[in-house]
């Protein structure tokens, strides 16, 4: 007997719906359905180029640095403008600090709470994942507000206010770093991974760093309990490790500019198939956005290059369309980014491993996102030293704004992040923004391929259409924040349940 | 304290999730404390809800029946009425979510916008207003908001617009706790509470000594004031921006970005927003209240009287 129920997820980023058919218990198709439009890039058309550092923040409330940090980069690009390394420090330095913090609330506000569910109160662990996770009320709940708020405090010493500041600009930064600026940033930068090391590792980061494989993580978390060594056995007695793979391609546009080099990424950019085991170089002209199940016009009908890319809405129902998200293809494929694609890409051999016996399953996915705190920690009072040896050096350039095109590609949080620009008779002509979103939960292109958060849902076993859990673990571990409401359609009678 | 717990909902339209962020940073008190110290009933907060959904379904309609009572509405985010009225760019449901939000604002005692997109129509308003957005009683200041000029809660208030893209951390929580304290609110013109709203963002500015002695950058990444070449709206916006910092630390224009007046109806100004505008060589915004002529007197005084330190820019800002 088949099915189709309709999942509505409201994310921190946006909403999202899901349509699933399911056939037997298992989800036989998949629907991403993005249920808002805001029009961004409609408002930066015609405006100072400048305004971008402003406009583009506010895209995403959780990632706001990493937008800006797109933006400035598309800028300087036009100019083929470098800022000097101290500027690139203060940068990195910010963008570090939003990435810890995201990771640390989206596992621990998003993701933990879901593994409270009664269902899984049979299972091993399951009284200290409660007392550790459960929302509002669990020991790491409470202490992932108080440390995600002290670790983001390093962006408003260094460029004023936390969400939505505009420091960056074409050049360098606009703050002065001093000695009392690092020493703050420094104590807060201590305090946090004092936290992450008793509560979260169970050891030290530089321990932590010596476990590369999934045998030695294996034996690492039997023998301990701290929060990721209780949450990789219990991940992997639900079944997390062996679902929700999706698509094999990962992407990267390398995370953080090295100060000293700046034409290279300090977590290396390029895909990655892990199925093949493969890593390839990143050619930005393979990037593409396909509307055809998108609720955009376009009389070429062709997939553009965002250099060229158009976003003229045009709400259609009844269409075959249906969704307001793009459909960001790489060499025409469905590629997937985040956390766990970043460290893929830059060879982090924990990761290849795991991906190499689990495939990019839920729990690898989710653990990417614990893991990579422990090697950005490192990166971050890196950062701060190399500032601290050298506070004298400048961190402005001059930097005429000239007309023609730019692009500015980074690492979010969440993935890869690109915004492509063209400016003419000093105004914004065209503004385009690909979001690490966009990329993993685009919907279906000319193809019809199934975006990658689609893919990852078709196979999923769900036992229980009352209760199907299981979907929200494999859409979180995507980093959406979600709460699910599933419409069961066909049958005359109409559900809705959340997943919890 | 209250007996009684308070019912809340916090429900976000076309949003960037930025006012939610800023109250996980808000401290005096956090939000958990908030929750337990002042006995609230969390009806819904879309990014750290664990309720299924459905149950927030259910409680709706229980509140526009009259089935449960609402004593606080949080709304985050511009309401989106386009394309052509529909309220189709932003859903709940199936539903137009601009039109659950203002079935809920009816039955609501009290309506709080957070954000200037809530309040005003903020960043997704702006020309050329592509999703048809607006402010939830108020378009850029004038009437044109999702609910009508008259609009009173239950309580006998107008939506109350606490503004800021994002709005201050301990803005956000210490209105709430006005309200379930009771305390008065002093609604100003824009129906924002006086406590937050009555400071100038430039008092408190560390960069006040450059602005008193006219000694004005003209680029980026120095010590001066930003007012007069770089758009600092500081001297005509109302927040407490200098004098509660933000996440503890700072604010934008001790860091050297300009105040962009993001608490205001108007914002983001459709103009250049790192520029400031000017007739000849003074700018046409003047400090709030200070009349053209006096101020280019005190202007040229004070340039006059700026001591060395300041002209060679040797004081930290």
């Amino acid at each position: 007997m088949s099915r189709r129920i309709k999942l509505q997820l409201n994310r921190v980023e946006g909403d999202l719906e899901i349509e699933l058919e399911i056939k037997n218990g298992i989800v036989t198709d998949a629907r991403c359905i993005g249920t808002m439009y805001r029009g961004f890039e409609q408002i930066l058309i015609g405006r100072a180029p400048m305004d971008a550092l402003a406009i583009t923040p506010r895209i995403c409330g959780i990632c706001s640095t990493a937008h800006l940090y797109a933006s400035v980069l598309a800028l300087e690009s036009v100019s083929n403008i470098i800022p000097p390394a101290n500027a690139i420090r203060v940068r990195n330095i910010c963008l570090l600090s939003e990435e810890i913090q995201s990771d640390c609330r989206q596992t621990f506000l998003m993701f933990t709470p879901d593994l409270c569910h009664s269902s899984y109160s049979t299972l091993n662990d399951y009284q200290s994942i409660v007392a550790k996770f459960q929302d509002m009320q669990g020991e790491l709940y409470q202490d992932a507000i108080r440390f995600s708020r002290d670790i983001i405090e390093i962006v408003a010493i260094f460029g004023g206010q936390w969400p939505h500041s505009s420091y960056m600009v074409p050049g360098g930064v606009t703050s002065l770093p001093d000695r009392r600026k690092v020493i703050n940033s420094l104590a807060q930068l201590q305090r946090y991974t004092q936290w992450f090391e008793h509560k979260i590792l169970g050891t030290s980061l530089a321990d932590w760093s010596r476990i590369t494989s999934l045998a030695e993580l294996n034996n690492f978390t039997q023998s301990s309990d701290s929060a990721i060594a209780i949450l990789h056995r219990f991940c992997r007695d639900m079944g997390l490790d062996s679902v929700g793979s999706g698509s094999e391609k990962m992407i990267s546009y390398g995370s953080l500019i090295d100060p000293e080099n700046p034409q290279e990424r300090i977590r290396s950019d390029g895909t990655y198939n892990y199925k093949l085991k493969k890593h390839a170089p990143l050619d930005e002209s393979k990037i593409t956005e396909d509307i055809t199940s998108s609720w955009y016009h376009d009389e070429s009908q062709t997939a553009r290059h965002p250099m060229q890319g158009l976003t003229q809405p045009k709400y259609d129902p009844d269409s075959e369309k249906y969704s307001w998200a793009k459909a960001p293809r790489y060499d025409k494929d469905v590629i997937q980014t985040g956390p766990l694609a970043q460290l893929a890409v830059a060879k982090d051999p924990l990761i290849l491993d795991m991906l190499a016996q689990n495939g990019s399953s839920t729990w690898t996915r989710q653990f990417a996102r614990i893991h990579r705190q422990a090697s950005s920690l490192i990166i971050l009072k890196d950062q701060l030293s190399s500032l601290l040896e050298c506070l004298d050096a400048p961190t402005m350039i001059h930097c005429p704004l000239e007309d023609g095109e730019g692009v500015g590609m980074i690492e979010a949080a969440r993935g890869s992040l690109g915004h492509w620009l063209k400016i003419e008779d000093g105004k914004i002509k065209n503004f385009q923004v690909i979001t690490p979103t966009a990329w993993n939960a685009s919907p279906r292109d000319i193809n019809q391929q199934p975006g990658h958060i689609e893919q990852s849902l078709i196979g999923l076993p769900m036992p229980d259409l009352d209760e199907p859990i299981e979907i929200g673990h494999v859409v979180r571990s995507h980093d959406p924040c979600l709460v699910c409401t599933v419409h069961l359609l066909g049958s005359g009678k109409k559900h809705r349940f959340g997943v919890t | 304290m209250v007996n009684k717990k308070i019912t809340m909902l916090w429900m976000q339209a076309g949003a960037c999730s930025g006012d939610t962020m800023s109250l996980l940073c808000a401290d005096r008190p956090s939000w958990p404390e908030f929750v337990e110290q002042y006995g609230i009933d969390v009806i819904w907060q879309p990014s750290l809800s664990t309720r299924p959904m459905s149950e927030l379904m259910e409680d709706i309609d229980a509140i526009i029946n009259d089935k449960l009572i609402l004593d606080i509405l949080c709304v985050e985010g511009s309401l989106a009425l386009g394309p052509n009225g529909t309220g189709m760019f932003d859903t709940l449901n199936d539903q137009p979510k601009a039109f659950v939000i203002k079935q809920l604002a009816e039955k609501a005692n009290n309506v709080v916008a957070v954000g200037t997109c809530a309040a005003f129509g903020g960043v997704p308003a702006a020309p050329p207003n592509p999703t048809e957005s607006t402010g939830m009683q108020s378009f850029q200041g004038e009437s044109g908001g999702l609910l009508d000029n008259g609009f009173k809660s239950r309580s006998g208030q107008p939506v109350i617009n606490i503004s800021g893209c994002p709005t201050h951390p301990n803005t956000i929580i210490q209105t709430l706790i006005s309200l379930v304290e009771g305390y008065p609110l002093d609604l100003n013109h824009f129906n924002q509470p006086g406590e937050f709203y009555s400071t100038m963002v430039h008092q408190g500015c560390t960069r006040n000594e450059y602005h008193e002695y006219d000694i004005e950058e003209e680029h980026f990444g120095e010590p001066g004031c930003l007012f007069y070449n770089l758009g600092c709206q500081g001297p005509y916006t109302s927040a407490t921006c200098n004098t509660e910092l933000w996440n503890n630390r700072s604010s934008k224009t001790r860091e050297g970005v300009p105040c962009l007046g993001c608490v205001s109806p108007d914002f983001p100004r459709n103009a250049p927003l790192f520029k400031t505008e000017k007739v000849g060589n003074i700018p046409v915004a003047l400090p709030l209240g200070v009349s053209r002529p006096r101020y280019m007197a005190y202007k040229d005084l004070a340039n006059d009287a700026a001591p060395i330190r300041i002209i060679e820019r040797k004081m930290k800002p």
